[in-house]
């Protein structure tokens, strides 16, 4: 009897034991990589921009041009004869403007040539010079803090911008406009709404983005190169900034077109700092030069040629 | 009720109740308790050293996992981080240097990767838990969407645009803050793994050793039984069963001893050293890459300065007592970097790029190699020491399960021998 009770538990305990369903260990699972330039986020809450109003492209009239190595004593262009180099805050990674040449290792654009010129105008030689690049969110606190004497990177002259730098006549005019793939059927402003548009912190494209109506998903990120990554990464669906900008973005990619009419007009002008208006007027005279004796005609030729026939030098203005 | 079977159990029961009875009156006898503390003494004895046996097998095991498992993974780990690093500062250079196609660049490049798949998959063989897979299969998706930008970069270069440059930023971007991160952690927790498991070989058998002593105590008792019943003082297999205890105690004591103080060795020599050079592999590493990035920034270098002096300062700290080759490299280098940093606020780009990935030897990147392979070496030498050591304490292990089983069957069966003509007396 024990011994029946005792064989059939046994049997019982045997097959019961198997037959629990076995869990195979999970297996591993990870999300795709998603890379994204750093320092690329989306932008929710308005740019910074005051309400000063004021005439932005007027700037100080030029002074008698001392000529190259004698510079007057004690003025800001002496210090820097003085230091043996002329340190200008530029741009290496926008096409045409101001770029790295991989080929070369070295900086070169219009924004490049036309600070050469300054260095020639103080030396006498356009390589006395010390090119440092700047982010566009730096650009003001780089002039302040004196880290560089000039900023000559596609520097839109704003006058919320004139509240904390000097900036020289007006040497080159932009438009702000659209870079989208062709066929994406992006043709004017109104086409972003509900689309993703990049932009580069701290310029004036981004708070003109901003104020669209209805606003698109805005990025913002370091640079206009990082921008292009992000179309071609299809994270974005558009950039808008100033047509030549986006003519150099689109010179590196056959699938993209720039489109749309302007956005508004961007005046470039050469940043310097606040105190130093005989620096101001300096710069001034080197411009006035170069509209009158054909550089600037030359350096457009030079680098901008794929932008189309030139415009001719934007004519100067000044306030006093 | 009244059928057969019914009655056939209640007629065990009455059989069983009968000779549990007997049994009674039997324990109350002088052969009855004779033949129990043989039976306890015996199983006492056979108790003890199974268990001791199985705990002493476990701190072999242990010493197993240490040199099979979590050791092997650790080197991996740190030797996957230091090749990752290498292939970003090499696609770094590459870039700043304008050796774009060809050259030793991009073969260091293409080395460095190779390394790190070789790190991957030695740092994922024998990884059980789930965590660990997890880390590793992100590294490896990470490394090759890594890859694929800096395929797209050097297309782009090739060509002359700019965008080339965007692609590589965000290439070294995904290295620095995902993947050398992720490689990081696992390095960490491997390390701490390992320390866990030397301890663990090295720890005393508790359990073993209070089950020997309950052995003797039961000898002990059974002895003043004996003495009660047969007035005989000494009895022979007791005797020899308490030897056989106390010599089984005395081993166990004196190899765990031993192997404890090996241990002690190497984690102090091993784990501990093994540890410092592999932080300071990685801050130098990191240093390389605040040097090289000031120079693709080509900007304000403050910050990348502040970042350089601090990894540096921290480096010094760690290999000031380590590999004098070390120390004498990093002073080299940290010289070498104050040129490049001479230039390049003096204006002279291209010279502070020759000063930092120059081929001159007394130039940055002969000099961070040189701390580099210095620092590698003694990671290798950390590692044999390391391996040594815990290998020399499990052998002083080695033979002490089988010998405390040995004795403790000797034990048992000297004590059943030993009563049994104490028992025989009476039959």
């Amino acid at each position: 009897m024990r011994t029946r009770i005792l064989v059939a538990l046994l049997i019982f305990a045997t097959f019961t034991a198997g037959c629990g369903s076995s869990t195979p260990p999970t297996p591993v699972t990870v999300a795709p990589i998603d890379a994204r330039p750093a320092g690329a986020q989306e932008v929710t809450t308005a740019p910074v921009t005051g309400s000063a109003d004021c005439d932005r492209e007027a700037s100080l009239r030029p002074a008698p041009q001392p000529s190259p190595g004698a510079m007057p004593h004690g003025s800001t262009m002496a210090a820097i004869a003085e230091r043996g180099r002329l340190v200008v805050g530029v741009d290496q990674n926008t096409n045409l403007f101001g770029s790295l040449n991989p080929s070369t290792g070295q900086l070169e654009g219009f924004d490049i040539d036309i600070a050469r010129e300054i260095a020639r105008a103080i030396f006498g030689d356009p390589d006395r010079i010390e090119l440092q690049v700047v982010n566009a969110s730096q650009r003001e606190s780089a002039l302040q803090s004196g880290q560089v004497d000039l900023v000559v990177r596609t520097y839109s002259i704003t006058c919320e911008r004139k509240q904390k730098v000097a900036f020289s006549s007006v040497y080159f005019k932009a438009d702000q406009r659209i870079l989208a793939l062709k066929g994406s059927g992006i043709d004017s402003a109104a086409r972003l709404s509900g689309k993703r548009v990049c932009a580069v912190w701290g310029t004036t494209s981004l708070p003109a983005l901003f104020a669209l109506k209805p606003r698109p998903t805005l990025f913002g990120v370091a640079s206009w190169t990082d921008c292009l990554v992000m179309l071609q990464q299809g994270q974005v669906d558009a950039i808008s900034t100033d047509d030549v900008v986006l003519s150099g973005l689109a010179a590196q990619d056959p699938t993209v077109e720039v489109v749309g009419a302007s956005l508004g007009i961007e005046a470039y002008g050469i940043g310097i700092k606040k105190e130093n208006s005989d620096l101001v007027r300096f710069v001034n005279g080197v411009l006035e030069r170069i509209r009158d004796d054909g550089t600037w005609q030359r350096l457009y030729d030079a680098r901008l040629r794929s932008l189309g026939p030139s415009p001719g030098p934007p004519a100067a203005r000044y306030e006093d | 009720m009244g059928d057969p079977s019914e009655r056939a159990g209640a007629a065990h029961t009455l059989d069983a109740q009968a000779s549990v009875a007997w049994m009674r009156r039997f324990a109350r006898t002088t052969p009855g308790v004779v033949g129990m503390i043989a039976i306890a003494v015996a199983a006492c004895c056979l108790i003890a050293g199974v268990v001791c046996v199985a705990q002493l097998n476990g701190r072999i095991a242990e010493r197993n996992a240490v040199l099979d498992r979590s050791e092997p993974l650790t080197y991996a780990a740190q030797n996957l981080y230091a090749a990752l690093s290498a292939a970003d500062a090499a696609a770094a250079s590459a870039f700043l240097s304008s050796e774009i196609e060809t050259g030793p660049m991009r073969k260091r490049y293409q080395q460095a990767l190779a390394d790190a798949a070789s790190a991957l998959a030695d740092a994922t063989a024998g990884a059980t838990d789930a965590d660990t897979r997890t880390a590793m299969a992100e590294i490896s998706a990470q490394l090759s969407a890594y890859t694929g930008l800096v395929e797209s970069a050097r297309a782009n270069n090739r060509q002359g645009f700019p965008v080339g440059s965007g692609y590589l930023r965000e290439a070294s971007s995904l290295m620095q803050t995902a993947v050398l991160p992720g490689a990081e952690r696992i390095y960490i927790r491997h390390l701490a793994a390992v320390d866990e498991d030397q301890r663990a070989v090295g720890s005393t058998p508790g359990a073993g050793l209070v089950l020997l002593a309950l052995v003797l105590a039961t000898i002990g008792v059974g002895s003043v039984l004996v003495y009660a019943r047969t007035n005989r003082q000494f009895n022979v297999g007791l005797v020899v069963a308490t030897a056989a205890a106390l010599l089984a105690i005395a081993w166990i004591v004196v190899a765990t001893r031993l192997a404890a103080g090996h241990i002690e060795h190497s984690r102090t020599e091993g784990t501990a050293r093994f540890g410092q050079l592999a932080k300071a592999r990685i801050l130098a590493e990191q240093a390389r890459t605040d040097e090289t990035l000031q120079l693709i920034e080509h900007g304000d270098i403050v910050a990348g300065e502040a970042s350089f002096n601090g990894h540096i300062g921290d480096l010094g700290k760690l290999i000031g007592t380590g590999p004098s080759a070390a120390a004498d490299g990093v002073a080299k280098w940290t010289a070498s970097h104050r040129k490049q940093v001479e230039a390049y606020l003096g204006g002279d780009y291209p010279a502070a790029v020759a000063q930092a990935i120059g081929t001159d030897p007394g130039g940055s990147a002969a000099q961070f190699a040189a701390v580099e392979s210095s620092l590698r070496d003694g990671i290798e030498h950390t590692r044999a020491t390391l391996r040594d050591r815990v290998s020399t304490a499990s052998a002083r292990l080695a033979w002490s399960p089988t010998g405390t089983l040995v004795l403790m069957v000797v034990a048992a069966a000297a004590a059943v021998v030993g009563l049994w003509p104490r028992l025989k007396e009476f039959l």
